[in-house]
């Protein structure tokens, strides 16, 4: 075995990266590439392209596209999964409303009359509606708004985790409380993914690529 | 890894119109690009020098010259430029190599032990080689070694003739043979591997 042999065995041992640790490179990529037009005074992009903060996983990305990395495209999935769990959770409040009157005696802290429920029920049933609906709605904004690299979206989404963190030990029921903890978790992991470095690198290109295009 | 579907010219030049066509290069070379910079430096660095040689090759993509449709000679020269600022972290971490090796136990049988030994004292005296030679030697030694650039290729790379490819290869292969040659670790590891 010649010393070219020997270098290229020590060569070898050296394996070529995993996908995700290119994400960071990625991003930084996509951010010149979105800034390109302005920069080089090209005026043949396609006008959606430029319109983007940052290229996102909610736009009709072809292949040739360079995309958000990895963890953030996973936050996002959960944060719709998060939606999904919230609408699950809506449907159960909903179908269990027979035990509506003991679980707001109890978490209103009000010592309301049987016929006093009774008479506030459709009230009751409206703003559950609502709320379900307004955080259904809460989850896909976030969503959206990370996929294309708002850092106040990330920010937000944390804010939002630490006031349901409080919210949830306030629920009753076995299939309530399930599904509050594993919506719970699901925004728990969504915002993890958000903070970890590749997905850092892609909001403060998206932030950079934003403040280049900006007149 | 050769160019595959289009060749990379031809995605450069349609980056000059449609820059997120620029995207595919990324994809086809990035993982190479970033072995070549781990292996020279760490992990860390790699990361970090694989983005800025994208960046560094998209903004100066309208001075690429299509008459060569592999980039990859192109990527390489950027990236060793750019790690020539890294100088001292490449060198670090052939000295973390050697270290590593020699702090390193190999269980097993007798005979695989010596050869695992030996192997690791060759690692070892390689890296020392590759740590002492001139930056621009070792630029030409790995990336023929370990990247199988040919001599055309280095040249355009390191922007410099091929005869000096040749005589800083040249160079930098008896600098290693001498650094291995003399060694018991290099008698012991010809004998098993012509054994085996």
């Amino acid at each position: 075995m010649n010393d070219m042999e020997l270098l290229r065995e020590l060569g070898q041992e050296t394996p070529l990266p995993a996908p995700a640790e290119l994400d960071a490179a990625r991003a930084r990529l996509a951010a010149a590439i979105a800034s390109a037009p302005a920069a080089a005074g090209l005026a043949t992009v396609p006008e959606v392209a430029t319109d983007q903060p940052c290229p996102s996983s909610g736009q009709p990305a072809g292949p040739l596209r360079p995309s958000a990395p990895a963890p953030v495209l996973t936050a996002v999935r959960l944060m719709h999964a998060g939606a999904v769990g919230t609408a699950v959770y809506l449907i159960i409040a909903l179908a269990f409303i027979g035990d509506i009157q003991a679980y707001h005696l109890r978490y209103l802290g009000h010592s309301l009359t049987a016929a006093q429920l009774s008479h506030q029920r459709p009230l009751i049933i409206t703003l559950a509606i609502v709320t379900g609906l307004a955080l259904i709605a809460l989850w896909l904004w976030m969503a959206r708004a990370v996929s294309q690299g708002r850092n106040w979206a990330r920010i937000l989404s944390t804010v939002l985790l630490g006031l349901a963190t409080l919210e949830v030990t306030g629920n009753h029921g076995v299939a309530q409380v399930f599904c509050a903890v594993l919506t719970w978790l699901t925004g728990l992991a969504a915002v993890w993914l958000l903070w970890r470095p590749a997905s850092s690198a892609f909001f403060r290109q998206c932030r950079q690529a934003a403040l280049t295009r900006r007149p | 890894m050769r160019s595959s579907a289009a060749d990379d010219a031809a995605v450069i030049e349609s980056s000059w119109r449609e820059p997120e066509r620029f995207a595919v290069l990324f994809d086809r070379h990035a993982p190479h690009i970033h072995r070549y910079l781990a292996r020279r430096a760490d992990r860390q660095v790699a990361d970090d020098l694989v983005a800025e040689t994208f960046l560094a090759a998209f903004a100066k993509r309208h001075r690429y010259d299509l008459g060569h449709p592999d980039a990859r000679p192109w990527l390489y020269g950027i990236a060793t430029n750019l790690l020539g600022q890294h100088r001292r972290d490449e060198v670090r971490q052939y000295r973390i190599r050697r270290a590593a090796a020699a702090e390193s136990e190999v269980p097993g049988h007798a005979e695989r032990v010596a050869a695992d030994v030996t192997a690791q004292a060759m690692r070892t005296l390689l890296d020392a080689a590759l740590a002492a030679l001139p930056a621009g030697d070792r630029d030409v030694l790995l990336l023929i070694a370990w990247e199988q650039l040919t001599y055309q290729e280095v040249s355009r790379a390191l922007a410099i003739p091929v005869g000096t490819v040749r005589s800083r290869l040249h160079r930098a292969r008896t600098k290693v043979r001498q650094a291995l040659a003399g060694t018991d670790a290099a008698a012991t590891y010809e004998e098993i591997t012509t054994n085996e």
